[in-house]
This record gives C-alpha cells, structure tokens and sequence, in this order.
C-alpha cells in the first residue's frame, strides 16, 4: 500500500490535492463568515421571543421558528439544486464555488439559529432575572449576560457548525465547485484510483480532527474545566 | 453616577414601600387561573427591616417581586419610593431597579464573571467610571469579608460565600432598599447565621431598609422588625415580630404561626407528659418572663406543686417570647386560684386533651 502512494505522480496529485484545499477552506470560511453572525442573532430572537422571553413576540418567534423547522430538514444536495435559480438571481451564475456558498449560507445560517438557540435554554433563567432586577437593558443583558454565561457551550455548537460546513462543501462538484469532495470523486473515484480518494479522507480527517481540538481547547478554556 | 431618582432622601420611618389592594393573578389554561397574591395591602417604612412569612406556594415570591416590577399587579398600586410603579414601562422601570438589591436564594452569580466582576456588574449598569467601581467593589468585599476572594469564580466559593457575593452586588450601587428572595433557604444552619448577620449589619450600618421573605422562623426572629404571615396569597397576620409569635392565639393552631412556634404540645407530646403527670395542664405565654417566673415561684403558698413539662423560649431581633406548658398539682380550688393568678400577669391557654 506505501508503495501505491510512493508510485503516485505527486507532481500532478501534490498540486491538485493543495488547491483543493484550499478550495475546501475558502467555501468553509466564507460560508461561516456569513452564517456565523445571522445565525447567532437568529437564535438570540428565536430564544428571546418565545413566550416568556426577554423580548416575548409571538408573531416573531412563530414566523423565524416555522422558517427553521422547513429549511434545515431539506437534504443539502436537494437544497442547492433547489437554490441554484436563486443563486443565478443573487451571483449571476448557476455554477462554481460560490453557488455552493450561496445555498451553504442558507443551509447553515438556520441550523446556526437553532444550535445557539439550544444553547442559550440551558442557561439559568435566574441569573437574567437578577440582571434584570439590577435594571440593565434588554440589549444588555442579552450581550453582557447571555452571550457570556452560554459562551463555551457556544463554541462547541460553532464548531459542530464549521465541521458540518466541510461536509456540505464535499457536494459542491455537483453544481461545478471544487474542494475535497471534488477532488475525491472526479481524481479518485471515477479514474478508479481508490488511494487518490483516500488522499482526500486523510486531508477532510485532518482538518476535522484539528478542529474539534482547537474547539474543545478554547470551550475548555472559557468554561475554566 | 446616574442620575437621582424622583423623590429626594427619605427620612427614616416614612413609608418607602406600598402595597394597596395588590392582586396578581396568573393564567394556567384557558379558563383556569391561580391568585398568587390576593388583596394584599401593607407598608414599609423606611430603614425597617420587614419579614414576610409563609409556606412555599404562599405567593411570597411573587410578592416580593412585585416591588421591584419583576411582576405586574394584576390590580392594586405598588408605590415605591414615592412613585406608583404600577404603570411604568419596562425602561422607565429600570431606572427604580437601580434603587432596589436584590438577593436570591440560588444565588443567581454570572458564572462567566468573578467575584469582583459580579459585584461591579450593576455599577456597570448604573454608569460609573471605572475607577469608581474598583473601589466600590473593594469596599463591598471587604464588607462582606471576602475581599480575598475577588478573582475567584463562583464555582469555586461555598454556598455561604456565594450568598455574600449576591449580598455584596445587590448593595453594589448603593440602593434604598434591598430585597432578599429566600436569602438563606439553600444554605447550612451555620452559614445561615453568617448570612443573616450581614443583612442585620447592611440594615443597621448602611440604613438599607430590607424587605425579605423566607419560609424559616429564624431568619424573622434574628433580622426583621415587623413581619406579616402570609397564606394562600393572603396577608393574615402583621405586626411586630415579638407581638405576632408571643401571643397565645386559638386561631394559630395549625397555621404557618403555630406551626413554626412549636412550642405548643403536639398529641404525642401528650401522650408522653400524661405517662408522668396527673395535673391540671396549661400554656403561659413567657411575653413578660419576669412576671411568670415571680407567680410560678409563689406555688407554694397556693398550695400547689407545678411541673414544666413542654416549652421554651426564642429571642427576636429586640425582645423575647416564648410558651412554656406547665403541670399544676393540687386541690382542685388552690390549682384554680394559682391559674388565675398566673392567667392575670400573663395570656394562659388550658391545654386541650385529644
């Protein structure tokens, strides 16, 4: 097996392997950039508005709640066919990196909203009653007192998020993307060279395991465990 | 600083807390609802300590959270500080809040935030500089004996040194009036007393005046001035501490008054004290100890020998009561005498045999 990866032209598979990680790396950021912030302020109004809420509005909790509910259960390779005329509308163009971004966005802005959400619930409902009976103002107590009391379980959330991403990136060959999915299937999978896919799954392992690492480390760190 | 509020500086013994015909009311489905708080009506004057006392579910929660406008009056008027807080908006509500501490029974720390970063939260809130705030949250500290501990988390203080926290930050900003939730309900019997004279001392060094609400005698007994008992969302007691648990009172028998006293005998008791005793069985109230103690020690001469077989004594915050049982043996005619002479220096009760 060492000798089938000793064989192999990396003059050709060393290059091609780097930018699409690259590829992977730049679909995953940009996505998260956006993402990243709509769905933290998304899941701060879903768990704001419920009933009971520091900002309790029924018809803003039901409206975002129904919207959650019917864009996240959408399979993603569904989604970004689906997503593909809106996309053609928003970038002007159907096919490429960025379409792949495009409907990643939308995926993961309203799984982001729903993480963040459930992580803001487990925090104690007395330490924003005692903020509040301090006379802070909503949007203090929501940036002052929420934000950091649910700050490390937020990290793990984030990081869950940003693994999923790299998952969804692995399907952008199918509107003409790049990245690591790409690579495996096109390089690997159809030419028959199963060690060039694996190349693929060593990077895509990497990564995660770096990920999940670095998140554990910093949630750690905050949450002082 | 933010600026003062409304009405100027009370002056000690003028109303700061009124609660006039308050109801609160909450809705548990479509057509059912619970009163937490019924018709209640009281007054707290200024750098008083005042206790309301009651089973969990008496409403006592929901009460004390209507003064700072956590809860809304379903009808009635809350007047704080000279203002009726019934109406006011969420953000003009703020601005009272500042004026009001708050203690919690769990605490209720930003875990995020050590101890020093807990107390200077609400200056924070209220604006001061932050030179300002560092000394007032070394002041506060040192207050409450912590003043080693400001870099620490809550997770790494005790229960009791949490509470002094809460303490700590509910005076941070140097309010009127402190509420105090329970302050002492999820804390040992020793730590208890810690907590408890730090309120006393914050009521008498500070001139806060407290309102705090608790489901255990002792906490009435060794800060607050006047104290209400509170029942099924009612008010059915107030007055002086000493007056409301000296007294020997039919109608206590089996409400929160009676219950917390226990000095009454209970049936068992009974049992046990007839196994040893043939006399004549009454309660004296121990109000005017001296009194009792001169009649009890003129048996003797009545002809008759007694027996305390039940009882004893509290000390309040400025007085001392208690209920003591007694077995009077003799004639029949001395037993009487010897009652009534005791029963004209102090409240007795003839105690009822099951």
């Amino acid at each position: 097996m060492i000798e089938q990866y000793q064989n192999l032209d990396w003059s050709y598979y060393g290059p091609e392997l780097w930018s699409a990680t690259q590829e992977t790396l730049y679909m995953v950021a940009f996505t998260f950039a956006i993402s990243g912030g709509i769905g933290l302020v998304l899941g701060m109004l879903l768990y704001t508005t419920r009933p009971g809420g520091l900002l309790a509005n029924a018809g803003v909790y039901w409206t975002l709640n129904t919207v959650v509910n019917t864009i996240r259960p959408i399979p993603f390779i569904i989604l970004l066919a689906a997503l593909q005329p809106m996309a053609l509308q928003i970038i002007g163009t159907g096919i490429g990196n960025d379409v792949v971004i495009h409907a990643m966005v939308w995926a993961s802005t309203f799984g982001i909203a729903r993480i963040v959400e459930q992580n803001l619930v487990s925090i104690d409902p007395g330490v924003i009653e005692a903020a509040r009976a301090m006379g802070a103002s909503r949007l203090r107590i929501i940036l002052t007192v929420m934000l950091p009391e649910a700050f490390g379980p937020l990290i793990l959330g984030y990081t869950f998020v940003v693994i999923a991403l790299i998952d969804m990136s692995a399907l952008a060959g199918i509107v003409g993307g790049g990245g690591l999915g790409n690579f495996a299937i096109t390089e690997g999978y159809q030419r028959f060279r199963h060690e060039v896919t694996w190349l693929a799954v060593a990077v895509v392992v990497v990564m995660v395991q770096l990920l999940q690492i670095a998140g554990n480390l910093a949630a750690r760190k905050v949450l002082r465990r | 600083m933010s600026a003062s509020f409304a009405s100027g500086p009370q002056a000690p013994g003028d109303p700061l807390i009124e609660l006039s015909g308050v109801t609160r009311t909450f809705r548990t489905g479509r057509s059912s609802s619970v009163t937490a708080v019924d018709n209640v009506s009281f007054t707290v004057r200024t750098g008083e300590v005042y206790g309301v006392i009651g089973f969990s579910g008496a409403g006592k929660s929901t009460l004390i959270r209507l003064i700072n406008g956590l809860e809304r009056p379903t009808s009635g008027t809350v007047r704080v500080l000279g203002r009726d807080i019934s109406g006011l908006s969420e953000s003009q509500l703020r601005h009272v809040r500042r004026r009001i501490g708050m203690v919690f029974q769990q605490f209720n720390l930003f875990s995020s935030r050590t101890a020093a970063g807990n107390v200077a939260y609400p200056l924070k809130v209220a604006g001061w500089s932050r030179a300002e705030r560092e000394k007032r949250v070394a002041e506060l500290l040192e207050f409450v004996g912590l003043s080693d501990k400001a870099d620490s988390y809550p997770e790494q203080l005790s229960g009791g040194q949490k509470q002094r926290v809460g303490i700590a930050r509910a005076l941070a900003a140097k309010p009127d009036i402190l509420l105090a939730d329970e302050s002492t309900s999820a804390l040992d019997p020793s730590t208890t007393g810690e907590v408890l004279r730090l309120l006393r001392r914050a009521n008498e060094e500070l001139g806060i005046t407290i309102v705090a609400i608790t489901h255990e005698m002792e906490v009435i007994r060794a800060i607050a001035d006047r104290v209400a008992v509170m029942d099924a969302g009612r008010i059915t007691e107030e007055g002086l501490v000493y007056d409301v648990f000296s007294s020997v009172r039919e109608e206590h028998q089996g409400s929160f008054v009676g219950s917390a006293l226990k000095d009454r005998p209970t049936a068992e008791d009974l049992q046990r004290i007839r196994a040893g005793t043939s006399g004549r069985l009454v309660t004296v109230s121990l109000k005017d100890s001296s009194a009792v103690s001169a009649t009890l020690g003129r048996a003797g001469q009545f002809g008759v020998t007694f027996q305390i077989v039940h009882g004893g004594m509290s000390t309040t915050k400025n007085a001392s009561y208690g209920l003591l049982t007694i077995a009077v043996e003799g004639p029949d005619e001395a037993t009487q005498g010897f009652i009534d002479q005791l029963a004209a220096v102090s409240p007795v009760e003839e105690v009822k045999e099951q």
